[in-house]
């Protein structure tokens, strides 16, 4: 292991997130909080930290695979540490353990709060909560390859462990292209939302704080009531086909905005994607358009509203769907492993995973019936290479496994089975909202401690897909 | 530039990684899914899986965008089929490499207009061009011709005897009457270093000299050796590189190739009537001995295998062979070559990387070489009249201390450079540099 690189890299991105505390100062100002101070500090501190790391190591080389995960896994706790330094600057979240779950919440898109009372934070405090959403969805270390020439071939190996999905999708021959074009879409779509959403009647503040929990498929709210509180059915259409966009695969953004009009639809997962959405709306709807909603538009609303919310893994709440039946709760429940597509900014085991495990499954009932065919399991026209096939099924085991452990602690902690079943669920799948005592009107606060940081980690295995995670504590890995 | 490379084989992959330093886009087009996936983990270039001559496959690598196609796979009609679609769809510039001498003998029917190949390269030929130079000097590890000839580098090991030991180099002129040549760089203990003035060679360096070619006898002596008169060649191997060096030397020499394919050796007999072909393993030394290795004047190991080249070699110099000259192709084993006392090594991948090179920059540059197993490359620029190293004599330029100016060529002369020289517009200056110098370089011929 090479630590001089990986701890000049991880110096250059907290300059990185030094820069962003800046960012919500503006707003702090403008509405006469006094939290600009703790921005502005944490801000120095990560400033000097980040330079002293940059200036006294060396980055020599090229960075192997091994640097690669270290750097990506490292980087994200570095940017949850720092950048939970506003919040506990500021005293508003005074708990290390609360401020580091609430920050790991926000980077990784999940949008789990320990706050109970959201509207109590000042505005700067509120925005940069959001603005770690941002931040996260599209990745710290895209970003930064869109900025860092120098890390080349290295940057491939970074780009596959931080992008989700089996394959990374290069769209230009050269990966700091690539990752220019990834935010470049990221920011025209966050335009146009927080647009819409001001044109719906938001304001600048609120509409950005939307677009960022929206199109990071983070769920962090500025209201207690999450978009619920706006009560309006304009807002909610509009986040909806937001939270759609982010939990498709941005290529296919890229592709129609080229001027490939049937991009979407020529792509598989993203078919397979709304079947889901539809299946789901049928399922939920059963029961909440009978039970719940006199009014077929208002049913419709909410009804698509929590289950997209969910599916895209974003974590928006306009319904308590704890009133719903309980096969209406088993349905988002199920919805919570599957997630976004590949290449989106949503979490779970992303959709195309979860194609290519029914394919398999298939095919391995063709093979029962002829024992002698060659049968390979194919997306659309393209074949499923074995690897990609072996690493699905592995990450698809590990997930289980981490899920029933994850489980097993935190009902060892006290944790109802609902609660337990729920807040695992919702945290290594990057929702935020799960069920029994954390569900959609609820938060983690009353979470033990030890409970919290557990939910913290599988957060973030969540949002860099396990194995980049588990990768640094087996041995093979620390081995010369 | 956006460069469309068909074949991520050794070659290719070369020429991907080499380019990627100019700062190119390069996407790649290669079939065999292994090689996808060394090029995709190796390389930051995009890769696409499917057959060089497939026009889907081209379209999905975007031919229409490219500057510059370059088919590098083995199979000379896949390239020089993707060259002609990249011509029909209006890319600028394309190179083939192709292996069949045919394609470009004089009385071939297709034209290489017609084939839509701007540059056709035989790495084959080349390398057999450059082993061939190696056997008419047969005491210098590297031969290198600029200007038609008119240039020549040398690379040179010490021997222990060697009058010009322990001589500071800024006497060596006063003490051996000013000799038109210059020591471009020494080679020690891997380790390559631009001379300056008070450095002082010892035993076991390589040195690399620019000179007049006249001269070259002169200095083999200086250098403490002295030239073999070639008679007997032994070949291993008789692929196309082997049959070139055979036609090109058994008008003059005694050439023996072994090949250890019975079929192929049948093959060749039938095509080289001069040639005395050996059916056999190159490494199992009792067959060697049998066919009188020891009288060799020179072995030269050119099958398709690195390792049985290396060993071969190695076997052929324990045997006290005078010369001895192996084609290594993996870009990774350059650099050991001299630590286990191999002589001259020639790498194709090199030799054809450095050919496209040549071909891409030549705007700029009338040429650019590098040497297996040293970290340097010889750029020959051509100055400019706003370029800032005509504006004043050399002396006062602060030239990068990595790089070294080692010829002029003023008018058609050879001008060895001094402090006090300055160079003119249009003349071609040879400069030797560590790669770190290059950019800066590169700013003094703008």
């Amino acid at each position: 292991m090479r630590f001089g690189s990986v701890i000049h890299i991880l110096g250059f991105l907290m300059v990185f997130l030094s820069v962003a505390m800046v960012i919500p100062v503006p707003f702090s100002l403008y509405y006469g909080d006094q939290d600009y101070l703790a921005l502005l500090s944490a801000s120095g501190i990560t400033l000097v930290c980040g330079i002293l790391a940059f200036l006294f190591t060396r980055f020599d080389q090229e960075l192997r695979p091994k640097e690669g995960f270290a750097i990506v896994t490292l980087g994200w706790l570095v940017f949850s540490f720092f950048g939970s330094l506003p919040f506990i600057i500021s005293g508003y979240i005074p708990s290390f353990t609360d401020a580091f779950f609430e920050t790991m919440s926000g980077f990784t898109t999940t949008g789990a709060t320990i706050l109970t009372d959201i509207e109590a934070l000042p505005h700067g405090l509120l925005f940069w909560r959001s603005l770690t959403h941002w931040i996260g969805g599209m990745g710290i270390i895209v970003l930064s390859l869109a900025i860092l020439p120098f890390l080349g071939v290295g940057g491939m190996q970074l780009f596959k462990a931080e992008v989700p999905g089996p394959v990374a999708d290069k769209l230009t021959p050269r990966i700091t292209e690539t990752a220019k074009i990834l935010w470049g879409v990221y920011l025209l779509l966050s335009a146009v939302e927080t647009i819409l959403l001001m044109l719906a009647g938001m304001n600048l503040f609120d509409a950005l704080c939307h677009t960022f929990g929206t199109m990071a498929t983070g769920g962090f709210s500025t209201r207690n009531a999450s978009v619920g509180a706006y009560n309006s059915a304009l807002i909610d259409f509009i986040i909806i086909f937001f939270m759609i966009l982010a939990g498709t695969n941005f290529s296919l953004h890229f592709r129609f905005l080229r001027g490939d009009w049937r991009a979407y639809f020529r792509n598989v997962e993203f078919r397979f994607f709304m079947t889901i959405i539809g299946i789901a709306l049928l399922l939920v709807g059963a029961d909440t358009f009978r039970n719940h909603y006199s009014d077929p538009f208002e049913g419709l609303q909410k009804t698509l509203f929590q289950v997209v919310s969910i599916l895209t893994t974003t974590g928006f709440g306009t319904a308590d769907y704890e009133h719903w039946a309980f096969s209406s709760q088993f349905v988002l429940f199920t919805l919570m492993f599957i997630g976004g597509c590949a290449g989106s900014t949503g979490g779970g085991l992303k959709v195309v995973r979860i194609f290519i495990l029914f394919k398999f499954v298939f095919s391995e009932i063709v093979r029962l019936l002829h024992p002698h065919a060659v049968v390979p399991v194919r997306i659309g026209r393209t074949v499923v290479p074995r690897d990609v096939m072996g690493n699905i099924l592995g990450l698809f085991v590990l997930f289980m496994i981490i899920f029933v452990t994850g489980v097993f602690v935190m009902a060892a902690l006290g944790l109802d089975i609902d609660s337990a079943f729920g807040a695992v669920a919702a945290c290594l799948g990057n929702i935020g909202p799960g069920l029994g005592s954390v569900g959609p009107t609820d938060n983690y606060a009353h979470i033990p401690t030890a409970g919290k940081w557990v939910l913290a980690a599988l957060m973030l295995m969540g949002r860099l897909e396990v194995f980049t995670v588990i990768i640094l504590f087996s041995p093979t890995f620390w081995k010369k | 530039m956006n460069v469309l490379i068909i074949g991520a084989g050794d070659i290719g992959f070369q020429l991907a990684k080499r380019l990627l330093l100019e700062k190119h886009n390069i996407i790649i087009v290669e079939k065999n899914p292994h090689q996808v996936k060394r090029a995709n983990e190796q390389l930051d270039a995009m890769v696409v899986e499917g057959h060089g001559a497939s026009f889907r496959t081209l379209k999905k690598a975007q031919l229409e965008s490219a500057d510059i196609v370059a088919g590098m796979t083995d199979q000379d009609e896949v390239n020089l089929m993707a060259c002609m679609m990249a011509k029909r769809v209006g890319v600028p510039t394309t190179i083939a490499r192709v292996r069949n001498p045919q394609y470009t003998a004089p009385d071939f029917i297709l034209k290489p207009e017609d084939l839509g190949v701007d540059l056709v390269i035989h790495p084959e030929k080349e390398t057999a061009d450059a082993i061939v130079r190696l056997i008419h000097q047969s005491s210098a590890t590297d031969v290198l011709e600029f200007e038609g000839g008119r240039i020549q580098l040398l690379g040179i090991r010490l021997e222990q005897d060697a009058p010009i030991l322990r001589v500071p180099l800024k006497e060596l002129g006063q003490r051996f009457g000013n000799p038109p040549m210059r020591i471009v760089a020494i080679n020690r203990k891997q380790r390559t270093v631009i001379p300056r003035g008070e450095d002082i060679l010892v035993r076991g360096d390589q040195i690399f000299v620019i000179s007049d070619p006249e001269y070259i006898p002169e200095f083999i002596e200086l250098a403490g050796k002295s030239e073999t008169r070639i008679d007997n060649v032994m070949i291993l191997g008789g692929g196309l590189i082997g049959q070139f060096i055979a036609r090109r030397l058994s008008r003059e020499i005694n050439v023996k190739i072994i090949e250890s394919s019975a079929e192929k050796s049948q093959e060749i007999a039938d095509i080289l009537p001069d040639t005395l072909i050996i059916h056999g393993d190159g490494t199992d030394i009792d067959l060697l001995a049998l066919e009188g290795i020891t009288e060799m004047d020179a072995f030269i190991a050119v099958t398709g295998d690195d390792e049985t080249n290396i060993i071969a070699t190695l076997v052929a110099r324990h045997l006290k062979v005078p010369r001895t000259i192996a084609l290594v192709n993996k870009v990774e084993y350059l650099p050991i070559t001299p630590t286990i006392g191999m002589d001259a090594v020639v790498s194709m991948q090199l030799i054809t990387v450095n050919a496209v090179q040549r071909f891409i920059r030549h705007k700029q540059i009338a040429s650019i070489n590098t040497l297996p197993g040293v970290d340097a490359e010889i750029i020959e620029f051509i100055a400019r009249p706003k370029s800032k190293i005509t504006q004043k004599p050399l002396r006062k330029i602060h030239f990068p201390k990595q790089a070294i100016i080692g010829a002029v060529m003023h008018n058609g002369e050879l001008i060895i450079p001094r402090g006090d020289t300055q160079i003119q517009p249009d003349d071609r200056v040879l400069v030797f540099m560590l790669p770190q110098a290059r950019t800066e370089v590169e700013k003094f011929f703008k």
